[in-house]
């Protein structure tokens, strides 16, 4: 019975050193859990416009290859993989697919690991933002306390919530591959995103999606305050850098 | 991706390129429904007017709200047989139930008769079912009455626009140019000013002239055949009594179980939209008295005759045979998932089509004129967040709906080429981004 680290095919083509953060966090937790060479994607970019036939070969090629290495468990880095993994695996496979999966998040925010964590930012008081990503308020069960769980437990770091947040959030505007053929859409919605940060130092986020329409949001209309993703964030905390950096 | 495909693909993306355009159509539609949209959206979870927020309501009677559409659909049938029965016999009302569109406007233009004039609410089932088309086709004057369809009507402005205020968009200054144009008066560029000139000057001919109204329905409760129309203006109020007669079409989803439950449904309107409903008309027989000797005479003061036309057209075939827009029967119209629709929001009325903005109105275009019809009212710059499903106060699953529009437009052919590039890696290496 093997725990594996699911990176999910964006972070490990495009942000490596997130997928080190995030590998480092979760082995600092459980070091039973590892990483596998040839991770198939889970489909999530494809559930809107594959039929239900490519959609299921898919996700069996998938849970083939989860029964093949002896996987029964997952944490995943990726919002999309979290979501697809929990809500469209069990609707496809049924109980053929019996993994359990786990989100970082989640596993970060249980009272032990928090414990474990002992996060403290030795710096002056940073009041951050959190971006709810539509993968994880979403999903089922969904992430909407776990990210606010870790941030308050960190000393010095200071939680300021958006007008538009939880299940309220505003969507940056790039899911469902809309970033590769409408960016218009994030050009509008992520910006409304950063106009509602405030009072808050850097905007954090669990979804390397909505990251990648964020940041170049953020460079195009040349914003200061800085996005962040919520692994490399935990990294510099608990490195005693500045996570603003 | 096929020819027609990339046209569709083409045509969407020109409407965008406009929205850099400060004085195109598209821009200035956007920018008043930005503001809108996110007022409200924020609102929605603020103690605004209310003790409890807009989200706390829906959430208080979702789940009984959800049920009651659940079962609606499940006996369908019986509802709607159980309603004309009630209205034809307590209520006396004229009615019909025309199994297609065509047939419902056969019907309408019937009732209208030698009438060349039509006065109406907003009635959008009335555009839906294309009521308004067959009137245009057959030279027939409509008289708009809410003050945002008269603005529209006033400054010919066809395009999508939002049906709650529907020329909104529209400056003070525009109008009033306008109305000195076409009627040669000078007004100040005030709204109020507007407002005192069509109060002064409609408002007569609202009540002395109307021979026959059409609205459509909030809701009509099928226990007692009450028909539920919640309106601030107070043109609806006109309508339904200073006329001879008085047409309701209406598609037979608006048929709720009772008369509570469409009371529910009427204040529900209000408080997603946070207008003052100000006035909500139960009606339940037209105009009658029998003062003189208990002798029952209909068309006192108000409507002479009440005429409902129901019409099935798609609705029955797709609760029989569950279909996958099954859901939007539940649809009460309330427009909760355009306000909080992250397409709706970034391209206003680019993300529309002919019969209102939003992806609700897109899947009405599916329905009627089918899948090319969605992929250019921009089916693909949905996002998937499922925003519209989270606030359903009556539990459609909206988005999961536009998924399906997805997939059968790919399979013809229709999708943006990128996302083709993205479906083919992954199920080919594994990985869409090697």
């Amino acid at each position: 019975m093997r725990k594996l680290i699911y990176l999910g095919c964006l972070s490990s083509s495009k942000y490596k050193e997130t997928c080190e953060n995030g590998i480092k966090i979760i082995k600092f937790l459980d070091d039973e859990y590892e990483i596998l060479d040839k991770v198939p994607c889970c489909g999530a970019l494809s559930y809107h416009i594959s039929s239900d036939e490519e959609l299921k070969n898919h996700v069996e090629f998938v849970n083939n290859w989860f029964k093949t290495n002896d996987v029964s468990k997952i944490v995943t880095i990726c919002a999309g993989c979290y979501n697809y993994l929990t809500r469209y695996y069990k609707q496809y496979l049924g109980s053929d697919f019996n993994i359990e999966v786990k989100h970082l998040l989640q596993l970060i925010a249980t009272p032990e690991n928090l414990k474990k964590l002992n996060l403290k930012h030795s710096g002056k008081k940073i009041t951050v933002n959190y971006h709810d990503a539509c993968h994880l308020r979403n999903a089922v069960p969904p992430i909407i306390e776990e990210p606010r769980e870790i941030i308050n437990s960190i000393e010095n770091i200071e939680l300021f919530e958006m007008e538009n947040t939880k299940i309220n959030s505003i969507c940056c505007g790039a899911g469902g591959g809309v970033y590769a053929t409408f960016k218009e859409n994030s050009d509008y919605n992520a910006k409304t995103i950063f106009n509602q940060m405030r009072k808050g130092k850097a905007l954090l986020t669990a979804c390397p999606f909505c990251y990648n329409a964020l940041q170049r949001i953020r460079e195009e209309n040349n914003i200061q305050k800085p996005v962040i993703k919520f692994e490399d964030f935990i990294i510099k905390v608990m490195n005693q850098e500045d996570p603003l950096i | 991706m096929s020819e027609k495909g990339k046209e569709l693909y083409e045509e969407v993306k020109e409407k965008i390129e406009q929205l850099n355009d400060k004085d195109s159509v598209y821009s200035k539609f956007g920018d008043i429904w930005k503001l809108a949209s996110l007022g409200k959206y924020r609102s929605f979870d603020l103690r605004y007017l209310y003790e409890d927020t807009s989200r706390e309501f829906v959430e208080e009677h979702k789940e009984q709200l959800t049920k009651m559409r659940e079962d609606f659909i499940e006996n369908i049938e019986e509802y709607v047989k159980k309603c004309i029965e009630v209205m034809r016999k307590t209520n006396k009302f004229k009615v019909y139930y025309a199994k297609t569109n065509e047939e419902a406007q056969t019907i309408f233009m019937e009732e209208l008769g030698d009438n060349k004039v039509l006065y109406k609410s907003k009635s959008l089932e009335a555009k839906d079912i294309g009521i308004i088309d067959v009137l245009m086709k057959n030279n027939i004057e409509i008289k708009e009455t809410d003050l945002g369809d008269v603005l529209c009507q006033l400054l010919d402005y066809s395009y999508p626009s939002f049906t709650l205020g529907p020329g909104v968009q529209f400056t003070e200054k525009e109008i009033v140019a306008k109305m000195k144009e076409k009627y040669g008066i000078d007004l100040e560029e005030k709204a109020e000013a507007i407002v005192a000139y069509y109060r002064k000057n409609y408002r007569p001919e609202l009540l002395n002239d109307v021979k026959v109204s059409l609205t459509s329905a909030n809701a009509i409760a099928a226990n007692d055949g009450s028909i539920i129309l919640v309106e601030n203006e107070g043109n609806i109020s006109l309508l339904t009594r200073a006329t001879e007669k008085h047409i309701v079409v209406v598609g037979i989803q608006k048929i709720v179980p009772n008369v509570f439950d469409a009371l529910i449904v009427a204040k529900l309107h209000e408080r997603i939209n946070n207008v003052d409903g100000a006035y909500i008309s139960f009606i339940s027989a037209a105009s009658n008295t029998s003062d003189i000797q208990g002798k029952r005479v209909f068309g006192m003061y108000g409507a002479k005759e009440v005429v409902i036309i129901f019409v099935d057209d798609w609705r029955i075939k797709a609760a029989k045979e569950n279909l996958f827009y099954k859901d939007l029967l539940k649809c009460i119209a309330c427009k909760s998932c355009d306000y909080v629709c992250t397409a709706s929001r970034a391209f206003g009325n680019i993300y529309a089509s002919k019969y209102g903005i939003g992806a609700i109105n897109i899947v009405r275009d599916y329905i009627h004129n089918g899948i090319e019809a969605a992929v250019k009212d921009g089916l693909f710059l949905c996002t998937g967040c499922e925003n519209c499903t989270n606030w359903c106060p009556v539990g459609v699953d909206l988005a999961e709906i536009m998924k399906s529009l997805k997939k059968e437009a790919t399979e013809k052919e229709l999708c943006p080429p990128s996302l083709k590039e993205y479906k083919e890696k992954i199920f080919k290496d594994k990985n869409p981004f090697i």
